[in-house]
């Protein structure tokens, strides 16, 4: 087995290997939540004459609670390791949906029945936009739109197979790791570097590919990034490697560095010296104005030259 | 002897300035308004206990050197280049009209109506001068963009293929050479090109403004050497930026325009003719430097003081409108035109070369608090200012004495580059300050010895261009540079900067020292919240904005332009106060030590600057101190051959030649040199007459080029007589020559036409200003400066020409450390 400290650092990151395959959260909880909310609902109506909500305006109301509240479980879940876009663009796409229906819905005929007006714009809070707006804002940051397909249903196809290959490179640090003697010191993974070389090398090169890509692709500063689950499973697998494996040791030749640098550094004082012994020194040839001859007490010019 | 003398003398400024001879050719009027040397055709020396002052070397008669070996002789010698000097290459412009007879004719004839097309052909040039300046600014922009990002890709792949492989001294190799080689494609061009093209161009445009004549400097050659070695310097890795020069390039795009005419190109597009004088020329040239200020900055407003505060003399509110609009309109045209570059059509929200962000986040609030520690960023960057000013003076002096040859100063150049991109190669290859590549906008992040994932946090600073790392510095969140990377950086661009500034490659001062400043203020703030314990008020950003705003005050020393501009470019009005602070401080402390960045150059240029005062010290000196005597006059109606031979002869090239008449009554005998008239001018056949010793009055004041003019088109008494002469001159043919009139060399004038006379009285100025000799110096540098005059004759109280005062007459007192101080006149 893996040294403990080790087991520490790689715990999270394959936690992410069970992960990958579990499609959603636990419905339940979720589900039972929203039934208790659409009950206080019913019977927060107001008595006598007073406009109430709409029955149907209610529903669209429980809807979008339910949904929203299953949203937030999921990205919560996610948190850490980052696998939102993965996990949580059906939630999304279902609280995108709902919101678009109390948007766009229209009550019974009369104006003052619009669910949209009723439910979104009537109160100085207007929990509903602001619940919306807050997913909608988390989503873009985290810049889900660029790993799922265009019409957002499922990953797309560059970012299947980069997770495809993670997932390699994982099982290959894993595989390596078990491999190795028990009493090795944990600086030493000589062979970790030597065996998935070529899977990490694979991986950072599509990263690199992709964000090339996307940095073609879009104009502006916002869509330069990758999506966060791209992103996030890259860094964790760049430091487990170049922290916690230390594979990455750049040659450093310092020595030829010094002298050639050494080298140009000294070329100016060179120049400097030599055009200074050398070079003929400019003169100014003195014209002499004409002028009255003042007793004016001025520094004389003549006099200081000469 | 004298031969001897004159010999060494000219063979000297033949060899030193090989430019110079081509600019002969171009430009005649050089060497002289004022004091020449002696030997001129005639004096009228009033008095004859008055005797000549001193006399040169360059004089042209033995007789007169046989006489002044009586006198107490000082030989004139040949010293190194100091900062005490005038050289004579420069001319004033001249700034007011010479209102002679054809002049009044022409502008009667002008009706109400005309002079509204007029006005409005004014506004029509101004709004041509916004847009082409906001056109070079575009490309300039877009060219150095693309270009330095090539490079940088090109070194950075290199640089991350010998990462893994070793063998980085090849990736410095390659850095290095890149950055010499594109330096010297845009010091060649400036060094062989048109030297007046180097540098920032701030001073030279100071220098038009205030009315001195630099040759070459508003041509559209100069122009496009301008443009092209500014890409070059920026894309070559300087510590450099590409805002100063836009100031130039401004303004030569409004001297073009505005003439109608292009004389490099032969082109003449026959429209605003009427602008084609020195004086309407100044207005547009104001106009262009604004435009240009604003196209650099974003700042229209700021352009507009720049120009009020660098030219102000000659001022009026009609015309700070006009180029309030032309300031305007570059700005706009830059944004417009960028705005569809980045693909984003008609968002107009990239205005200015430089655009600072903006600071309107929470944390980017000062409180009253925080107002002292601007005064004391202030003090701060006035002294590094001094400093940074201090060894500039040094090495230009070194550079004008010893780098004077073009190849000496293109190797220069190189090695500036090279060694810039040594250095930035060891700051990043010895740095240890990683950070993480996630989140932030570097635009090429370099790895290096960094783990995957970060990127070298010394690399932004110095793999980049200045423009992006000010910016950067400003912007970054706190924490992405460590205070040690800040603390080299600072340290290393101050002397690459200074080492820079006075290259013979066109380049600006104003990106350098915001980036110094930006990266002190910066270490500054970040010193700040690490004494307070964080506080959320400490952010480095801010910080940065200061120690920048200081850095620059105490570099250039502009006070009311750049607070407005720093002003503009941030974005934010309420900063408006401590960066005025902090730019009054750095002033007060840098003047303190030495004078101002551009304000040196000039200095160190020789050229005859006049400030807004004359020395306080000055009220003993008179007129008859100052003037210039003897003075060559010319008589109202004058023989050919003597107009010519005054003109020819190079001792004492004048420009402004007084016309006098004698009054038949007060016949007075003037002091007569011994063997005079002497045998130098017999044997040209140019006897002089009885009448130059008679005393004669002041009629009025002819310009060598006007005289040019009329012998080129032979308006001789004599030819007017026998109807050979088709049409009377108009002012047209005045202005067809300006402003490259011909020289004297290439007039032909046959030993006939010498005999002929000219007569005067139509063309000179008939109403020149005149002095009394008793006036103080205060009070002559007053109505000269604020006349905006070439000329002042010193007349006595029987209007006698007793003296000239020119510029050279009155830049020459200064105020020095040890009291008034008097420059000699040069060579150069």
């Amino acid at each position: 087995a893996p040294p403990r400290s080790l087991r520490r650092v790689l715990l999270p990151a394959l936690a992410l290997l069970g992960l990958a395959a579990a499609a959603g959260p636990p419905q339940t909880p979720a589900l039972e939540l929203a039934q208790e909310l659409a009950e206080e609902l019913w019977s927060a109506g107001l008595p006598g004459d007073l406009p109430e909500l709409e029955p149907e305006c209610r529903s669209l109301l429980a809807a979008f609670a339910e949904g929203s509240a299953a949203l937030t479980g999921c990205l919560g879940r996610r948190a850490r390791p980052v696998r939102l876009c993965q996990g949580c663009h059906g939630p999304y796409r279902r609280l995108l949906a709902q919101y678009g229906s109390i948007a766009r819905a229209v009550g019974n005929s009369s104006e003052s029945h619009n669910c949209a007006k009723s439910i979104l714009t009537s109160d100085r809070l207007q929990i509903v936009v602001t619940l919306s707006e807050f997913f909608n804002e988390t989503w873009e940051a985290a810049n889900c739109a660029n790993c799922l397909k265009n019409n957002s249903e499922g990953l797309s196809n560059s970012t299947e197979e980069f997770l495809d290959l993670f997932n390699k490179s994982l099982t290959c640090f894993e595989h390596n790791l078990q491999g190795q003697a028990i009493d090795l010191s944990p600086n030493n993974y000589t062979e970790v570097c030597k065996n998935c070389n070529e899977t990490y090398t694979k991986l950072n090169d599509l990263y690199n590919r992709l964000q090339r890509m996307n940095r073609q692709g879009g104009e502006s500063a916002h869509s330069a990034h990758l999506c966060i689950d791209v992103e996030d499973a890259m860094n964790i697998t760049r430091k487990l490697w170049s922290r916690t494996f230390n594979c990455s040791l750049p040659c450093s030749d310092t020595v030829p560095v010094i002298a050639v640098s050494s080298f140009i550094l000294f070329l100016p004082i060179v120049f400097y010296l030599s055009s200074f012994l050398h070079s003929k020194q400019k003169k100014r040839i003195l014209i002499l104005p004409k002028r009255i001859q003042s007793n004016a007490n001025l520094v004389n010019i003549q006099e200081k030259y000469s | 002897m004298a031969n001897v003398a004159k010999k060494v003398s000219w063979s000297g400024r033949d060899r030193d300035d090989d430019e110079d001879g081509r600019a002969g050719e171009t430009t005649p009027l050089l060497n002289g308004t004022g004091p020449g040397a002696a030997g001129s055709a005639r004096q009228l020396t009033p008095s004859s206990f008055l005797r000549i002052g001193q006399l040169s070397n360059v004089d042209l008669n033995e007789e007169i050197h046989e006489l002044e070996t009586e006198l107490p002789r000082q030989r004139p010698n040949e010293i190194p280049h100091n900062e005490k000097l005038l050289s004579l290459k420069y001319e004033s412009l001249d700034y007011d009209n010479s209102e002679n007879q054809l002049f009044l004719e022409e502008e009667r004839r002008i009706n109400h109506a005309a002079f509204r097309t007029v006005e409005i052909k004014r506004w029509v040039i101004c709004a041509m001068i916004g847009i082409f300046t906001g056109l070079v600014a575009c490309f300039i922009d877009i060219v150095v963009e693309n270009l330095a990002g090539l490079k940088y890709r090109v070194v950075k792949d290199n640089i991350d293929k010998f990462t893994a492989k070793g063998g980085l001294s090849f990736s410095l190799l390659l850095w290095a050479t890149l950055n010499a080689s594109v330096v010297m494609v845009g010091s060649v061009i400036v060094a062989f090109i048109e030297p007046v093209a180097a540098g920032s161009g701030i001073p030279q445009i100071k220098c038009y403004l205030n009315g001195v004549k630099i040759p070459h400097v508003v041509r559209l050659k100069t122009l496009v050497i301008k443009v092209c070695g500014v890409i070059l310097s920026v894309v070559g890795g300087l510590a450099v930026g590409k805002e100063g020069p836009m100031i130039h390039s401004g303004s030569v795009i409004a001297a073009g325009i505005s003439q109608g005419r292009s004389t490099s190109l032969k082109r003449d597009f026959k429209i605003f003719e009427y602008f084609r004088r020195d004086t309407e020329k100044r207005d547009f040239v104001s106009a262009g430097a604004a435009a240009g200020v604003s196209a650099a900055f974003g700042a229209p407003v700021g352009g507009v003081l720049f120009s009020l505060e660098e030219g102000a003399s000659f001022w009026n509110q009609f015309l700070t409108w006009r180029i309030f609009f032309a300031s305007m309109i570059s700005t706009f045209t830059l944004n417009s035109v960028l705005s569809v570059y980045h693909g984003n059509a008609w968002d107009l929200s990239s205005p200015g070369l430089i655009n600072f962000g903006r600071f309107d986040s929470e944390k980017m609030g000062y409180t009253i608090q925080e107002i002292p520690i601007f005064i004391f960023m202030g003090v701060v960057g006035g002294i590094l200012g001094a400093l940074f000013n201090a060894l500039n003076y040094w090495l230009t002096m070194f550079r004008i004495r010893y780098i004077h040859r073009p190849c000496l100063q293109v190797v220069e150049a190189m090695l500036v580059a090279a060694v810039t991109a040594t250095v930035g190669f060891v700051m990043i290859y010895c740095s240890r300050d990683c950070q993480p590549i996630q989140g932030s906008s570097v635009a090429y992040p370099l790895q290096l010895f960094c783990a995957d994932g970060e990127y070298n946090s010394m690399a932004t600073a110095f793999f980049n261009t200045p423009e992006k790392s000010v910016v950067n510095l400003f912007h970054d969140p706190p924490g992405s540079y460590n205070p040690m990377t800040l603390g080299m950086f600072t340290l290393m661009y101050f002397f690459l900067a200074c080492w820079t500034y006075g290259l013979t490659v066109s380049a600006g001062v104003f990106i350098p020292s915001l980036l110094i400043g930006a990266a002190w203020g910066r270490l500054f703030g970040i010193s700040l919240s690490y004494l307070t314990k964080g506080s959320i008020w400490a952010d480095p950003g801010k910080y940065a904005l200061m120690g920048a705003a200081a850095q620059l005050g105490g570099i250039v020393r502009m006070t009311l332009s750049l607070t407005v501009i720093m002003m503009e470019a941030t974005g934010n009005v309420t900063y408006g106060f401590p960066i005025m602070l902090v730019l009054m401080t750095a002033k007060i402390v840098g003047d303190y030590f030495v004078e101002g960045l551009y304000d040196m150059h000039i200095q160190l240029q020789s050229v005859p600057f006049l400030h807004w005062e004359a020395p306080v010290t000055s009220h003993s000196l008179t007129a008859r101190e100052v003037m210039s005597t003897p003075v060559t006059c010319l008589r109202r109606i004058e023989r050919v051959g003597t107009v010519v031979d005054i003109l020819s002869d190079t001792s004492s090239n004048h420009n402004g030649f007084p016309v006098v008449e004698s009054n038949p009554d007060t016949t007075q005998v003037g002091w007569v040199p011994l063997g005079w008239p002497h045998k130098g001018w017999l044997q040209r056949g140019t006897l002089t007459h009885s009448a130059l010793l008679q005393v004669a009055g002041l009629r009025g004041l002819i310009l060598r080029s006007q005289l040019i003019v009329l012998l080129k088109h032979k308006v001789f008494v004599e030819r007017a007589n026998l109807n050979l002469v088709q049409r009377r001159l108009k002012l047209k043919d005045f202005r067809d020559a300006y402003p490259r009139f011909p020289p004297i060399q290439s007039i032909h004038v046959s030993q006939d036409e010498r005999e002929c006379m000219i007569d005067l009285s139509e063309f000179m100025n008939p109403s020149p200003y005149t002095v009394p000799q008793e006036a103080s110096l205060p009070r002559v540098f007053k109505l000269f400066r604020a006349l905006g005059l070439r000329h002042l004759v010193v007349v006595d109280n029987r209007n006698e020409v007793v003296g000239m005062v020119t510029r050279k007459d009155l830049a020459r007192y200064r105020l020095g450390k040890e009291g008034l101080e008097e420059l000699s006149l040069a060579q150069t």
